[in-house]
């Protein structure tokens, strides 16, 4: 049975553009214009994944509500935002609702079913719980690469997508130092310096909220970051 | 011209004022003058009336007969006292009566009122006469080699004690012909004897104590002065000297009156005593009244002239001050009137009443009045520039606070739209409320074009990602390979518009990082060795020089951004420098700050550049260029600086081959 991605966009060319992109990779889409007819669709029958946009038609942050009342139906479902806004308070505030990852629409259709693909791979991985995946082991740090999983001390820290294979592009070599490019390509994004700079704040400020010497994240000024045992 | 001068100049027109009033001052004087004239020509001709005909004062004669209806109608013929003969004596009127002492000098200086006698060169006298008030007083100077006094202690008959003498003859008041004599023992005192013949033939020389005078020898001769009372006189009057070289000795005689009867040959013409008390009835204080013959000679005066003391020291100095002002010169002579006296047929003039009078009344009103209004109006002019001055001072005053607080606002980095005086009710008020607007429609404008580039970045990647994610689609159809050129060259201009779109969101991303950066204390020294290395390989067609000092540099800030502004100041240097050029970076230490300093090789700074290179969406890049540039790196290097507690500035490197930026980091 084809995974069923929800693509909730106001703007009719992006949305059936997506949708085409979707299918083409083997998706069944549904597309939806506003928050209201997306929350009775859902309301019916939930998809397997959400693709949504934060300003829905006339309600700038039609989004964010949709994510929470999305959430609140299922705890599972991956849902990404995809966005014209690139402000850091709107990404914080999106993650801060649950969801997996926050884009902007800089990103190419391909980079976009990158991910989609991925997210699916790990709601696959976690429903089989004792499949041992690909594991990297630093320190403190376990990285389940199957389930996108990131563990420190034996805690799971929550990251976005993007977030987690940022510290996966650093943690397998650690020492070596992964410039702000590298570091995109290994996160499938287009982001500016700034962007990478608040990605990178965030992964420490949430290990760090495990544990607060969290310190292996280290900025080599002017050229990127390394991660230090 | 200040503001402040010219305003004070207008003041100064008030004086126009007191001009005017000195003005006003001088008409009613002349018109006060005018009147005064008027009264004292009526008063003239008044008193001159009175006295027609009335010789007899004027003349001491009886006026002709008013019954000789076939009197000559011939001007004057009556009155031969206008025809003075060579013997008449003409008295003066004198002002004080002169002390008999024998001295002249209490005597008017007059020299044309002496009048000259003479026998021979050795034989000559001066006689001088005048009356004050009821006595005429007589100065006789006679020229004499050998003056001789009388043998003291003799009898005045005997002829052989006789020494110089001088004979007085008169006509009485009856016309009877009286003759008596001065002579001298001694110089000082003298009075005069007369000849009288007793009942049997006898004669002696009694005193006349009526007639005195004094006797004093002078070089040449001697002079006598005495007085005679005017009522002992009528109208013949004269003097005889006996000149003697020896005493008892025949005398050398000569004078006015014959010399073998002493009979009078010319006449005394002077006025009646009572002129002058008739005279004085008409006094005034500051009213001088005189009646002179028609020739000219005063015959009698009163004068109380100087009992009206003047403006003398008692007026105030400010007083005299405005006169000076005022008066023309020559405009404060006496006024002077005069009248003729007619005789009593009105046919002939004998004499002439001159009225004198002080200006002193009219010109005492005329200052009282100018006074008054002088010192009104210069006080009110002194009040009126005082005022003027002082509201263009304050003006001035609210005129260079707008100036400084104009260009303030122009010239700082933010604008400034709180403005002075715009409360203020009046068209300075006007001016700053117009001033104020302007400021914030310029700061609506410059606030808009600041977040234009954020706000035009947004609103074009909703199409942008039409265009990519359709080229994305596109890219998985069957496209004939001669398409796929057109595809890929969409594509490219497509990731253009992105770069374009990233930098243009640039500044508002960094505004939205420093708004969310955490402040950590770190050391400056290995971030800026770290960054410069990572420039090095950037740059390989630049070399990069760090000069960092050897004890580390402790900041507090956010080291991402310290690295983002180097990014945006070594971006900068990289591209207004010649390839292989020598870039420079350095960190050093004052007292309140670290300072990077980025020096470049390569043009310098215009002079109008240098205030303005920190401000956003401003570029002074010449051409165009392969990359995007909205004159924002170093509106984000401002914005760094100052998220720091520093600054950022620019000038020319001091021997001008380059550009040196320096970003001063509180610390």
């Amino acid at each position: 049975m084809k995974r069923l991605v929800a693509i909730v966009e106001d703007e009719p060319a992006i949305r059936d553009n997506y949708a085409a992109g979707f299918m083409r990779e083997g998706y069944a889409v549904r597309t939806y214009a506003n928050r209201a007819q997306a929350m009775s669709a859902f309301a019916a029958r939930l998809p397997d994944l959400a693709v949504i946009d934060i300003s829905l038609e006339d309600e700038p942050e039609g989004g964010f509500e949709l994510c929470r009342q999305l959430r609140a139906l299922s705890a599972e479902l991956p849902i990404i935002f995809l966005t014209a806004r690139d402000s850091e308070l709107d990404a914080v505030s999106g993650l801060r609702l649950g969801a997996d990852d926050f884009l902007t629409k800089d990103l190419s259709l391909a980079h976009l079913i990158a991910r989609v693909n991925a997210l699916f791979r790990r709601v696959e991985a976690l429903r089989r719980p004792n499949t041992p995946g690909e594991i990297v082991r630093r320190g403190a740090l376990t990285l389940d690469a199957e389930r996108m999983q990131a563990q420190w001390d034996g805690q799971v820290v929550l990251l976005s997508l993007t977030e987690f294979w940022i510290v996966h592009a650093l943690a397998r070599h650690p020492g070596h130092v992964r410039n702000r490019q590298q570091l995109m390509d290994a996160a499938n994004v287009v982001l500016d310096d700034n962007t990478i700079t608040s990605h990178v704040k965030r992964i420490r400020r949430k290990f760090q909220s495990i544990d607060p010497k969290f310190d292996a994240v280290q900025t080599v000024y002017g050229m990127g970051y390394r991660w230090v045992e | 011209m200040s503001l402040r001068l010219k305003l004070l100049l207008l003041g100064l027109a008030t004086l126009v004022l007191p001009w005017g009033g000195c003005q006003y001052a001088r008409e009613m004087e002349s018109a006060l003058r005018a009147g005064e004239e008027n009264s004292l020509q009526a008063v003239s001709q008044t008193i001159a009336a009175s006295l027609q005909g009335r010789t007899d004062l004027l003349y001491r004669e009886a006026p002709p007969p008013a019954d000789a209806p076939d009197s000559p109608p011939d001007e004057n013929a009556g009155y031969a006292f206008l025809h003075s003969g060579p013997y008449d004596l003409k008295p003066l009127a004198l002002a004080a009566a002169p002390l008999l002492d024998g001295y002249s000098d209490d005597w008017p200086h007059d020299p044309s009122a002496w009048a000259y006698f003479a026998r021979d060169d050795r034989h000559r006298f001066g006689i001088l006469t005048g009356v004050y008030e009821r006595m005429l007083y007589v100065l006789l100077e006679v020229r004499d080699e050998h003056p001789l006094f009388d043998a003291p202690g003799t009898n005045p008959l005997d002829p052989g004690t006789f020494g110089d003498r001088v004979w007085l003859g008169f006509e009485d008041s009856q016309g009877e012909e009286r003759q008596v004599f001065l002579a001298a023992t001694a110089p000082g005192p003298v009075t005069a004897r007369r000849i009288e013949t007793g009942e049997y033939g006898q004669q002696s020389a009694p005193l006349e104590p009526r007639i005195r005078g004094a006797w004093q020898p002078m070089s040449h001769g001697y002079r006598i002065e005495l007085r005679v009372p005017l009522s002992m006189l009528g109208n013949g009057f004269g003097v005889l000297v006996d000149d003697r070289d020896t005493r008892g000795a025949d005398a050398v005689s000569y004078g006015t009156l014959r010399s073998d009867d002493l009979h009078t040959l010319g006449r005394l013409i002077v006025a009646a005593p009572e002129l002058t008390s008739y005279l004085a009835q008409f006094m005034q204080p500051g009213l001088k009244l005189a009646v002179t013959t028609p020739s000219g000679r005063v015959l009698a005066r009163a004068d109380a002239l100087a009992q009206l003391t003047g403006l003398g020291a008692e007026t105030p100095i400010l007083a005299r001050l405005y006169r000076r002002f005022v008066d023309r010169p020559g405009t404060r002579a006496l006024l002077e009137s005069s009248a003729p006296i007619y005789d009593r047929d009105h046919k002939g003039v004998i004499g002439t009443l001159e009225v004198t009078q002080t200006a002193n009344r009219w010109i005492r009103l005329r200052d009282h009045a100018l006074m008054r209004m002088l010192n009104f109006s210069l006080s009110t002019s002194a009040v009126a520039v005082t005022l003027m001055f002082a509201f263009a001072a304050w003006l001035a005053l609210r005129l260079s606070r707008l100036r400084q607080a104009s260009e303030s606002a122009l010239t700082g980095s933010g604008l400034v739209t709180s403005f002075p005086e715009t409360d203020a009710r009046d068209e300075l008020g006007d001016v700053a409320r117009g001033f104020s607007t302007l400021l914030q429609r310029l700061n609506e404008y410059t606030s808009y074009l600041r977040t234009l580039a954020g706000k035009l970045a947004h609103e074009i990647r909703t199409p942008l990602t039409i265009v990519r994610s359709s080229l994305d689609n596109l890219e998985s159809e069957q496209v004939p390979p001669s398409a796929r050129v057109y595809l890929e060259r969409a594509r490219q201009g497509s990731e253009r518009l992105n770069a374009i779109l990233i930098a243009m969101g640039a500044a508002t991303r960094v505004e939205e990082a420093i708004g969310g950066a955490e402040r950590v204390s770190f050391d400056l020294a290995p971030v800026l060795e770290s960054a410069v290395a990572a420039y090095r390989g950037a740059f390989p067609e630049r070399a990069f020089r760090t000069e960092l000092p050897t004890e580390p540099v402790v900041i507090r800030g956010a080291p991402d951004l310290i690295v983002q502004m180097l990014d945006k100041l070594i971006d900068n240097a990289v591209d207004f420098s010649p390839a292989a050029a020598l870039i420079s970076v350095r960190l050093r230490l004052d007292a309140q700050a670290a300072l990077i300093e980025v020096d470049n090789p390569g043009p310098a700074l215009a002079a109008h550049v240098q205030g303005r290179l920190f401000e956003s969406l401003w570029q002074s890049r010449a051409g165009p260029d392969s990359r995007p540039h909205f004159g924002l790196g170093l509106y984000i290097v401002r914005l760094i600086a100052e998220f720091h507690g520093g600054e950022a500035t620019a000038a020319n490197l001091p021997d001008g081959s380059g550009v040196r930026f320096v970003v001063r980091l509180a610390r």
